[in-house]
């Protein structure tokens, strides 16, 4: 916390004082005006978006000549529309929200959908980006040598998966200190079970794909030092350990573990865990759990952080707890600083004004807290610790605003939320400083071009078994790996690892 | 087809062919062949009469097709389909490396040919007998309601569906249940899809393709069936020999055009049912639900468009090989 | 019709017992039918008027618990987007369908006339499209950039106004018409249009009823070609794309990773669905009594014909 806190204070000044060394005026010509369209998913907002934005776009105008435009991706089959834009843009679109964990930051960097970016483009066009970026972190960003994205580095988030549960509850089960476990979970699921009639003890809405990795990932991480590498379409890809994480781990292969995990679901499903039919399960989990008919929420710690209170208002005393993957063995991998990025268009008319757009959207206080949060007075209240709130009776559907600003968010200017339960929260981000490692395949980017018939058929391979693995569906959960290890076999997987090894060792081991 | 177009007397000939058709071979008469431009200039009312939908389909479906290049490159966005580098057939390899072609096209096969099949019987059934139906009425709501289902969109099937089903809290577990009965546990079971997915598309479909049947029934020349009963023939003679007869094209014709398409799935129905419950990938399992799973977390339109591309040359074939089969037997059900 | 010599003329003209029978086994099956397709969707009506914590669990119900009009507040919350919706949809299939049915017709009449020579040519132009498509990213390309119509109605309009399968279907009906009514006008001395117009349109109209019926569906249920083409700067779009939007939204967030980013709070996703098929479903199947009025008309005046 302490390092963060030193980053936060540097920062400040450096905000501080960039705006006297900054380039002179008068380098760059904006005399022409132009139009920045920022493609960005989510939907159009009904709230105060456009007023606020009329107001940015005069700020911008005043400063660079520019305005700022949305093209929402809409987030249904937003998948497709989102390559969609990318894969058809002819000058319609300058700034790209991105991300390598969500948006395939990486393969579309390598399919041309974004413009490299050079150190002196960035110098002059985002200066004060580029000097809060840190040369290990631009380096991050790079494919081929050369910049293809903004990273959101300055951002305090967790996104790490686990189990959110209740501590009243867990204490009941005699799980004093609340769940820190597998084996404390199954404890906490088998008294809900037993104790309390009619909750299911985690209702998994299990129609969903997510829950395999998540799950899957989870144990490994719990139970081994393996260390999951992004970027690839399908979630069986980890390095062996903090000490060796070069060398891909067999862990789907071989080895009892997975075995293990089988062995661990089919005893939680058999015990009713969740329900029978739960793999066309397509129901609320979250709004059950504040309902309280279920006892758990398999999500991230982002999402806890807000769960937390609203389930303090919904079942008072619930004291809802996070148990998060990997705890057991502290196996903490901190958030990728691309999990977040911004990038320009490849076709974009106006890459420089789009970078300064950029600049200013990350860096300028007036414009960011417009964006995050509104018109300050109106629409929220800093208080002197730097909390912010709203003002009663605020809904953010029809009052807030919305600028899906996940691309380059910045906590040198954020407030925190005083609704958050930042205690609790404080607490569990500090135990993750504690163990936490760096992402540590940060510089590799894998190449699909020679393998990727193979890939998509381990992907199948692996969305066919593993949804019966985590939710223990199978007699046998010996034979079940079995098969599935022979299917990813057949599949091709020992030339996938082949080619991934190959590939990693050329960036790693020179 | 060019003896057809040989000068208007020969249109009588045309016209009372129908009386002659065993004769056909007799009616190619060897006319000197016109020239072009005379053919076009004689029919070219007929020609601007088509010219609309020429023009339609050449905008919207000629025009864009050699994109369909695509799945034959590495489509790179900032270089365009056709500058994108040329990778053969690797775009198609995958859906044959993958060990499920013979399981995946068995499947999607055989429910299409379930759902044409059952389908149409079914439609028949419905649209001759409510022809019979004397009380107006009755014909008109139950006409009406057996189109409802055809609004209820896939996601809203599948939880009906899984309500109707579901082993915990499902409608029939309670009956079951309520009854003494031990319900099984109809999503652990392949074996039950098949009928289950066949009921529903016949449940969301019957109602729409009854309207077709229906319209031809009334299209149908009444002085016939008039007389039928005059001679007194009973209903089942008049639909077996009147009726049946007059929908013969319209089943062949619909039949010839499902047909083309014997090789592409319902993906919003299937996934929806199914979704990623592997349990049931033996008997449910098509081609679209492959591809998805596959693809979900690598986004790639060149070989999505292979596999697009893959489905219509079977089923061209297909099609050109029935339509010279209904063509054989007669030319006047044949679709071109 | 040779046919009647099999004819057994011990029975009465009417009220034969096969009638009977057989308006028995009509009555019988017809009626099951109609309650399987009913019951669902009175369920759906039902469900959709009750609390989303009443039907999480248990499920669908015949009546609906807790009553409950929160759906219907959330989706008729902003009605200008409602009603622009419902008024977008209601023209595009108004003049979607009357173009289309014109252009339908004339193209299936010309195709079924025998001495047309070309006709099995055109056919084949026409049907191969069927079989055959570009894909997504050529037909994009050609919608946005060499057509220019992003965010224009026209995106929906065009591609919809027909398809191969209508102009089959259409010339199929057509082939009903005895060539006669054709040969009679030209010995009239009509040209190829006026005798469609004037002889063979007339008596289309069940055809036209049943294929400007599916038009009508098409655009009325259209929410692809909006989810591509129009972008969020249109104010008002198709309703079934507004409806579409207002439930995946939930659905495609929940099982994505992308709900990282995204706090969803208390959208009460099954009641929602429910009504939105209500209301989706509600003003369609209304016209169908129109439509069915053409099917009763044919037959009694279909012995004038020819």
């Amino acid at each position: 916390m302490r390092k963060m806190a030193a980053l936060l204070i540097a920062l400040m000044v450096l905000v501080m004082a960039l705006p006297m060394t900054g380039i002179a005026e008068g380098a760059i010509d904006t005399s022409e005006h132009v139009k920045i369209v920022y493609l960005v998913t989510g939907d159009k907002p009904t709230n105060r978006t456009d007023e606020v934005l009329a107001k940015i776009n005069e700020l911008l105008t005043e400063k660079i000549n520019a305005e700022l435009e949305f093209r929402w991706i809409e987030w249904t089959d937003w998948q497709t529309q989102y390559n969609l834009a990318l894969a058809t843009q002819s000058g319609d679109i300058d700034l790209i929200g991105t991300a390598t964990d969500w948006l395939d930051a990486w393969p579309n960097s390598q399919k041309g959908a974004f413009l490299p970016l050079s150190e002196d483009m960035l110098k002059t066009y985002a200066p004060k980006t580029w000097e809060s970026v840190s040369e290990a972190h631009w380096e991050l960003c790079k494919y081929n040598g050369e910049i293809y994205l903004m990273p959101e580095d300055n951002y305090a988030q967790w996104t790490n998966h686990g189990f959110m549960y209740r501590g009243d509850w867990a204490r009941e089960a005699g799980l004093e200190n609340g769940v820190h476990s597998w084996a404390d979970l199954g404890v906490y699921f088998q008294y809900i079970k037993d104790n309390k009639d009619g909750v299911i003890p985690w209702d998994a809405n299990g129609n969903g794909s997510s829950y395999s990795p998540q799950m899957a990932g989870g144990w490994q991480a719990s139970h081994t030092g393996n260390i999951a590498i992004e970027g690839f379409p399908v979630s069986i890809f980890y390095g062996n350990s903090k000490d060796d994480p070069y060398t891909l781990s067999r862990y789907y292969l071989e080895g009892d573990e997975l075995i293990n995990f089988a062995k661990e679901m089919k005893k939680w499903a058999d015990a009713g865990f969740w329900r029978a039919d739960v793999l066309n399960y397509t129901g609320d989990v979250a709004a059950e759990m504040e309902e309280g008919q279920t006892g758990a929420h398999q999500h991230h710690t982002q999402t806890w952080t807000g769960e937390r209170t609203t389930m303090e208002r919904k079942q008072p005393g619930s004291d809802l707890g996070f148990f998060w993957f990997g705890e057991e063995a502290n196996n903490l991998i901190a958030l990728n600083i691309t999990h977040g990025a911004m990038a320009v268009a490849a076709q974009s008319k106006h890459p420089e004004r789009a970078l300064m757009v950029y600049d200013l959207m990350r860096n300028d206080p007036e414009i960011y807290h417009l964006m995050q949060y509104g018109f300050e007075g109106e629409m929220y209240t800093v208080d002197e610790n730097g909390l912010f709130s709203r003002p009663e009776g605020f809904e953010d559907g029809t009052d807030g605003v919305s600028f899906n600003f996940w691309w380059g968010r910045n906590d040198g200017l954020e407030y925190r939320n005083a609704e958050l339960d930042w205690d609790a929260i404080q607490k569990l981000y500090e135990t993750y400083d504690s163990v936490k490692i760096d992402y540590p395949y940060g510089q590799y980017i894998y190449d699909n071009s020679m393998v990727g018939v193979f890939m998509d058929n381990l992907s199948n391979v692996y969305n066919t078994y593993m949804p019966r693995i985590v939710f223990g569906m199978n007699d046998d959960p010996e034979a079940i790996v079995a098969e599935f290890r022979q299917a990813l076999q057949d599949a091709g997987i020992e030339t996938v690892m082949a080619e991934v090894q190959s590939q990693m060792d050329a960036v790693y081991k020179k | 087809m060019w003896f057809f177009a040989c000068s208007s007397e020969q249109n009588h000939v045309q016209g009372v062919d129908s009386l002659a058709k065993s004769k056909k071979a007799s009616s190619v008469v060897t006319y000197r062949r016109p020239s072009l431009g005379k053919v076009l200039w004689q029919n070219k009312t007929l020609i601007l009469m088509c010219l609309p939908a020429i023009v339609f389909f050449f905008v919207f479906s000629y025009m864009p097709m050699p994109g369909a290049y695509i799945a034959f490159t590495n489509f790179q966005y900032n270089k365009g389909i056709f500058d994108s580098p040329f990778v053969g057939l690797r775009n198609f390899q995958f859906l044959f490396q993958s060990g499920q072609l013979t399981l995946l096209l068995r499947n999607t096969v055989l429910y299409n040919l379930a759902f044409i099949i059952l389908g149409n019987v079914l439609q028949l059934f419905f649209a001759i007998m409510l022809n019979e139906v004397q009380a107006k009425t009755y014909k008109k709501v139950s006409q009406s309601v057996m189109f409802l289902p055809y609004f209820i969109s896939d996601v809203l099937v599948a939880l009906l569906v899984y309500n109707l089903l579901n082993y915990d809290y499902g409608f029939i577990s309670h009956l079951v249940r309520s009854l003494g009965g031990e319900m099984p546990k109809v999503y652990q079971n392949a074996n039950a899809w098949p009928f289950i997915i066949v009921l529903v598309n016949l449940w969301k479909s019957t109602g729409y393709g009854t309207v077709v049947y229906f319209a031809a029934i009334t299209g149908m020349d009444s002085s016939m069936m008039e007389a039928a009963q005059i001679d007194g023939a009973n209903a089942w003679q008049r639909i077996r020999y009147i009726t049946l007869p007059t929908l013969k094209p319209t089943v062949i014709i619909l039949f010839l055009f499902a047909i083309g398409g014997i090789l592409k799935g319902n993906f919003g129905l299937f996934y929806n049912l199914v979704g990623n419950n592997s349990m049931l990938f033996k008997t449910t399992d098509i081609i679209e639900t492959y591809v998805y799973r596959s693809m979900m977390n690598s986004f790639n339109f060149s070989q999505s468009s292979a596999v697009g591309l893959f489905q219509s040359v079977v089923g061209f074939f297909i099609v050109l090989g029935a339509n010279a089969f209904v063509k054989h037997l007669d030319p006047d059900y044949a679709l071109f | 019709m040779s046919q009647s010599q099999h004819v057994m003329h011990t029975t009465k003209i009417r009220k034969d017992p096969t009638q009977i029978t057989m308006n028995v086994i009509t009555y019988v099956l017809v009626t099951i039918f109609c309650i399987c397709c009913i019951l669902p969707f009175w369920m759906i009506i039902a469900s959709s008027f009750s609390t989303e914590e009443a039907i999480r669990r248990s499920g669908f119900t015949l009546w609906p618990t807790d009553v409950s009009t929160y759906s219907y507040y959330l989706l008729f919350r902003s009605p200008d987007q409602m009603i622009g919706a419902y008024i977008v949809t209601i023209s595009l299939a108004a003049i979607g369908t009357a173009i289309g049915l014109f252009i339908i017709s004339m193209t299936g009449y010309a195709l079924q006339r025998r001495d047309f020579p070309f006709r099995n040519g055109i056919m084949f132009y026409i049907y191969f499209t069927s079989l055959f498509s570009a894909g997504l990213v050529p037909f994009y390309l050609l919608m946005v950039q060499t057509l220019n119509l992003r965010d224009n109605y026209l995106a929906i309009l065009l591609p919809l106004l027909m398809s191969p399968w209508l102009i089959v279907l259409m010339k199929n009906f057509v082939k009903a018409i005895p060539h006669e009514i054709t040969e009679s006008g030209k010995i009239d001395g009509a040209g190829d249009f006026k005798i469609f117009y004037a002889l063979i349109l007339p008596s289309l109209k069940p055809a036209l009823a049943t294929i400007g019926l599916f038009l009508a569906l098409s655009y009325w249920n259209e929410w692809y070609y909006s989810s591509l083409f129009l972008t969020t700067k249109v104010e008002y779009r198709p309703l079934q794309f507004h409806l579409y939007n207002v439930i995946n939204k939930v659905a495609s967030l929940k099982n994505s990773v992308a709900g990282s980013n995204v706090v969803i709070t208390d959208l009460p996703g099954e009641t929602l669905k429910m009504a939105t098929a209500v209301v989706a479903t509600g003003p369609i199947i209304l016209l169908y009594p129109f439509v069915q009025k053409y099917f009763v008309a044919g037959l009694t005046v279909g012995a004038v014909k020819g």
